[in-house]
């Protein structure tokens, strides 16, 4: 991964080396560590999702032993017995060897061993609708991908390659707009979109992308600048139209830059909260991200279905990472040192 | 340059076939989608519960698709929205509500006096079922503005004190004996509190438990926060208002005083303990797992706590108020079914209005009843709750008698509730946090709730004829 | 005007007519509505009511949950975006020493910056949760002691979020790591030939090379700071609790919006956090002459 740029530095010596390596991998425990808890979370059994007070975090998703009647095994002063139940005070009766005795909850443990419980998964996947949820996220995705990779080449390869007057200004223009906060132009769009009769539509989350964004017009722009003028120029003497040279020369030779464009677009349509929670009103248009928090809003701590869907929405972000990496990269170093 | 033709047509046609096998298709459920085909017309509905009390809607939903919708061609999809105040106002405001909505008697009067509801009142007083005169008076309060009316309120709610016999026996108490005076319930407090090295085992009262109830305290200490006749907050110099503030801050404990009650506590445990809290329709809940002993609920516990922690060994009373304040039950508003003014179908929304507050034939009993019965839930009409069904229960007795017995303390009806009750909620926190007096917080409350009133009232003159 | 003149300018203006009618359809008229409504008492539902500067003089003179959501987005703001800097680039500096496994770092670090922001917000609520959460158990196991409330404590809530910022501080890294890896080598061989130790080759030969970087990180992570929206809507169900503690700017202008209804006096905030947001970047590049090193220039 890290051999598609050349790495330089100070030439450590060894044992500096050795030294960073022990803060990377300490370093790398805490970043993960968030990860395994939404993961074992999820995997956790709805009595052990809160831990009693004192009792350390527990990373491996356990499950109640039981003798063969189904009584749960318990552990009593360090002697193993079995729960014979509980009383209407909530006070237990054990069985210790051949004596019984009551206990409190908090005087016996629960004998456990390690046991996954999917029904969290089940139970949130039933609670959502996820397959729409999905669908509707995806379609949301593609549309807005697909307007942005169009208009926004469009509009860059405008500013970058045809010299008509008034394209510096425009470009300033486009620049100037990045700065206005979105807060700014959400009101007067609610009320527009309100008039058309769009909200509680897929509408607004797309049409506005299909006339491009600043950013990638941006970045499409400096990319385009890059590629040698002779090209298209020798594509207009075969006869080329303006068009011509776009799609034939240009396009093909952007494709870094497009697949950066699209990579991101997806992933920022993917995760985006304000708009669909804004413009989405039907459970049955809610995207993954919307589905989430207002499961969340209804269930508030249901932590196991919760850390489940998380890690669902997450999972494939991850996968689409793995699979892209370069691109990825490429397009954070591309946007950021191009700034 | 061929083969970039090409490869541009391939693309654009993959593009549009994916666009095309992921189309949200809406897919209904094989019932909706057969009424549809069957020429009825298909109405949304918005529904303010969740979890199982949507799901007993949703029944009530199907016997209707099943019978009286066939007769009226009509079709009733549910959603459960939850207390959502912002989706309900986003939808309206955005010329994208539902045909049929239940919601708190706050939202609509929040945006009736707009325009946003259909005014129903002359419907509701050509049915013989839907006369002022059936309804508990502060639910149709809650439902009017300016003279009009503009739902049909189902269902309202009470708060009594429910305590943990177990708990209490613990703590030697008698278990069947619970607090009558604020004083006892102090006391009760701060003895039923198990402390732990890090926080609490067990917290024995608190005033803002299951969620801030500030409201209803001043109207319990006998305080007022609404003057009906002036349309204006009145509660900022009250000394009864001040006073059920000073009470609650008295469970925080005020680290730069020596004299604190034995029932307080530390308010950042307190927040950490809560946290620890599981859902509220789970048997995580603290009341049911035995993390708070005594709390203040409403009637639905009748129903929940069965369903939820069945073990549970508990008992409801009448809520402590101090001596010398007038007797009072303390009631929110109520859940209303409206029709929003630009929704598609209204006539139908009606039509299904009428099916669910008429009673079944050869019956006195509402299919509205039935899900009031159903969720464990007070029903707005006084005939209705009387039902031996409601009243035949102990537990519930207790709570439909409050309802019978004092006047119902309920929600200012005004344009700005929410607004008021957001702020007398957020007054309470910086109460209870010491960052603030009651006197001030009072002060602001009234100053707030004013002018946002005024604000509204400044808007309105623009949609008056 | 020749024949290729105005034949540029015709295929300019149409290959940026989609751009040209979104930022006319969808930037320039909801910025003049914006600046309209701000001045008017407006809900959407009615028409606008002029008030002139009302709206402007309620939010600094009567509105102190305003003042308080500045407050807090100066705050968080204050914290986070520095920290996340000096952070991203220690962890850039470490991986630029070619430790064995560096790929399986960077990864690491990047990872939790793509996490779709709702489910991150979820995972720290839990993470942080004071009686059951990973931070608080692993304290009182490792270490003995009772960590704070974090969310749920007015005083901890806003440490918090930064805390959570910079678990997502993985893009600005491998943007570091990218400015890192510009740096001539030829400038370390006269740094090792002065007899530079570590630290003095680090203040005078990377970050030098690495201010303008920084200055693109800085600036975005203001931007972003100023409009901390998604994590606390999500954390604190909209309310911005306890005690207005996590109530942001961006919150409050959405609860005055949609909760509210108050779309006027929102509107007047946006304005007011365009004008923060224009001061503190402009103010930035200002004094970005003074410390950004551009070589070859």
């Amino acid at each position: 991964m890290a051999s598609d740029r050349g790495t330089s530095g100070i030439g450590p010596r060894k044992g500096e080396r050795w030294g960073a390596l022990l803060v990377l991998v300490a370093l790398s425990v805490l970043f993960l560590a968030p990860f395994g808890w939404m993961v074992s979370t999820s995997l956790k059994h709805e009595s052990r999702i809160f831990t009693r007070p004192g009792e350390p975090p527990q990373w491996i998703p356990t499950t109640e032993r039981t003798d063969e009647q189904g009584r749960p095994l318990v552990t009593w002063q360090g002697r193993p017995g079995v729960d014979l139940g509980r009383d209407a005070d909530g006070r237990h009766t054990l069985l210790i060897g051949d004596e019984q005795v009551q206990a409190w909850p908090e005087d016996f443990a629960v004998q456990q061993r390690m046991g996954l419980h999917w029904e969290n998964y089940a139970r949130a996947f039933e609670m959502m609708d996820f397959v729409q949820n999905l669908r509707n996220t995806l379609f949301i995705c593609v549309a807005v991908v697909l307007g942005t990779l169009a208009s926004c080449s469009l509009t860059a390869y405008s500013l970058a390659r045809i010299p008509w007057r008034g394209r510096t200004a425009l470009f300033f223009f486009c620049i100037a707009t990045m700065m206005v906060p979105y807060q700014v132009t959400l009101i007067p769009l609610f009320a527009v979109y309100s008039r058309l009769g769009w909200v509680g539509t897929f509408l607004p989350l797309i049409v506005p992308y299909l006339f491009g964004t600043p950013f990638y017009i941006f970045l499409l722009r400096q990319f385009f600048l890059g590629i040698p003028q002779d090209l298209s120029a020798a594509a207009r003497i075969d006869g080329c139209s303006e068009f011509g040279a776009f799609a034939h020369i240009i396009v093909p030779l952007s494709k870094p830059a497009l697949a950066t464009t699209a990579l991101f677009m997806f992933l920022f349509q993917w995760a985006d909260f304000l708009n669909p929670l804004i413009y989405l009103q039907d459970d049955r248009h809610y995207t993954l991200a919307i589905a989430l928090q207002q499961f969340q809003s209804q269930h508030e701590s249901a932590w196991g279905p919760l850390m489940a869907m998380s890690t669902v929405i997450t999972l494939p972000i991850i996968a689409l990472f793995f699979l892209t990496q370069r691109t990825f990269i490429q397009g954070i170093t591309m946007t950021g040192l191009k700034g | 340059m061929v083969r970039t033709y090409l490869a541009w047509v391939l693309a654009a046609a993959a593009a549009g076939a994916l666009l095309a096998v992921l189309w949200p298709v809406r897919a209904g459920s094989p019932e909706e989608r057969r009424a549809i085909e069957a020429g009825r017309v298909v109405i949304t509905y918005w529904d303010r519960h969740s979890g199982h009390e949507h799901e007993a809607r949703v029944r009530l939903f199907d016997e209707y698709n099943r019978t009286q919708g066939v007769v009226d061609g009509v079709y009733v999809r549910a959603l459960p929205i939850g207390y959502n105040m912002e989706k309900m106002l986003t939808a309206i405001a955005g010329s994208a509500p539902p045909d049929l909505c239940s919601l708190e008697g706050t939202v609509l009067v929040a945006l009736a006096p707009q325009g946003c509801f259909l005014p129903i009142g002359d419907r509701m007083a050509a049915s013989p079922h839907l006369r002022e005169e059936a309804f508990f008076p502060h639910t149709w309060k809650a439902v009017s503005y300016d003279g009009r009316v503009y739902g049909v309120p189902t269902t309202c709610d009470t708060m009594c004190l429910l305590w943990n016999k177990s708990a209490f026996r613990r703590a030697g108490l008698d278990p069947e004996r619970p607090p009558q005076t604020i004083a006892e319930l102090e006391e009760y407090a701060g003895r039923l509190t198990i402390h732990s090295e890090t926080g609490f085992d067990q917290i024995g009262f608190l005033p803002w438990l299951p969620w801030d109830l500030s409201h209803m305290w001043g109207g319990l200490f006998g305080g007022v926060w609404f003057d009906d006749a002036s349309g204006r907050a009145v509660n900022g110099a009250d000394p009864r208002i001040i006073a059920s503030l000073e009470w609650q801050r008295s469970f925080s404990v005020d680290p730069r005083r020596s004299d604190n009650p034995p029932h307080a506590m530390d308010p950042a445990r307190i927040a950490a303990f809560r946290s620890g809290f599981g859902a509220y329709m789970s048997a995580n809940t603290p009341f049911y797992s035995g993390k708070v002993a005594m709390i203040t609920e409403g009637e639905w516990q009748v129903t929940f706590i069965p369903k939820y922690a069945p073990d549970l060994d508990w008992g409801v009373a009448p809520i402590p108020q101090p001596e010398g304040a007038p007797p009072r039950c303390y009631s929110t508003s109520c859940v209303a079914d409206a029709i929003p003014a630009n929704c598609r179908h209204p006539e139908e929304a009606w039509k299904v209005i009428e099916w669910l507050y008429a009673p079944r034939p050869g019956t006195t009993r509402s299919p509205a009843s039935d899900y009031a019965r159903e969720i464990s839930n007070i029903p707005c009409r006084r005939a209705e709750a009387l039902d031996e069904r409601f009243m035949g229960d102990p537990k519930f007795r207790v709570f439909v008698e409050e309802l019978l017995n004092k006047p119902a303390v309920s929600y200012p009806v005004t344009p700005a509730a929410q607004v008021m009750l957001d702020e007398i909620e957020r007054q309470r926190e910086y109460v209870v946090f010491h960052q603030t007096t009651p006197e001030a917080a009072s002060q602001t409350i009234e100053r707030t709730a004013n002018a946002e009133i005024e604000r509204i009232e400044g808007l309105l003159e623009q949609v008056r004829p | 005007m020749t024949t290729s003149e105005r034949r540029h300018l015709r295929n300019g203006l149409l290959f940026a007519l989609p751009y040209l009618i979104g930022v006319a359809a969808f930037v320039v008229y909801p910025l003049v509505m914006s600046v309209y409504y701000s001045f008017c008492r407006y809900n959407i539902i009615s028409s606008p009511v002029w008030i002139g500067l009302d709206n402007y003089r309620e939010l600094f003179f009567n509105d102190p949950v305003f003042l308080k959501a500045v407050y807090n987005t100066l705050y968080y703001t204050a914290f986070a975006v520095p920290l996340g800097l000096a952070f991203s680039i220690g962890l850039a500096m470490l991986l630029n020493l070619r430790t064995p496994g560096v790929a399986v770092f960077r990864t690491v670090f990047f990872l939790p910056s793509i996490v779709p922001m709702v489910a991150s917000a979820m995972l720290w609520l839990w993470v942080l949760n004071p009686e059951s959460g990973l931070v608080n158990g692993l304290l009182r196991q490792v270490a003995g002691i009772d960590g704070p409330g974090w969310l749920a404590d007015e005083h901890w809530s806003k440490p918090s979020l930064v805390l959570m910022s910079l678990w997502g501080l993985g893009t600005a890294m491998v943007i570091f790591l990218a400015g890192l890896s510009d740096v001539p080598q030829a400038l370390y061989e006269v740094a090792r030939i002065d007899g530079a130790g570590p630290w003095r080759t680090f203040r005078h030969v990377t970050l030098p090379m690495l201010t303008p970087t920084i200055l693109f990180n800085l600036v975005m992570g203001l931007i972003g700071a100023f409009q901390y929206f998604t994590q606390v809507y999500v954390m604190t169900g909209g309310r911005g609790g306890p005690v207005d503690s996590t109530m942001f700017y961006a919150l409050y202008l959405y609860r005055n919006s949609f909760y509210y209804l108050r779309m006027g006096y929102a509107c007047a905030m946006a304005w007011m956090l365009f004008v923060l947001i224009f001061v503190c970047t402009a103010a930035v590049f200002a004094s970005s002459r003074r410390w950004v090193y551009y070589h070859g220039e």
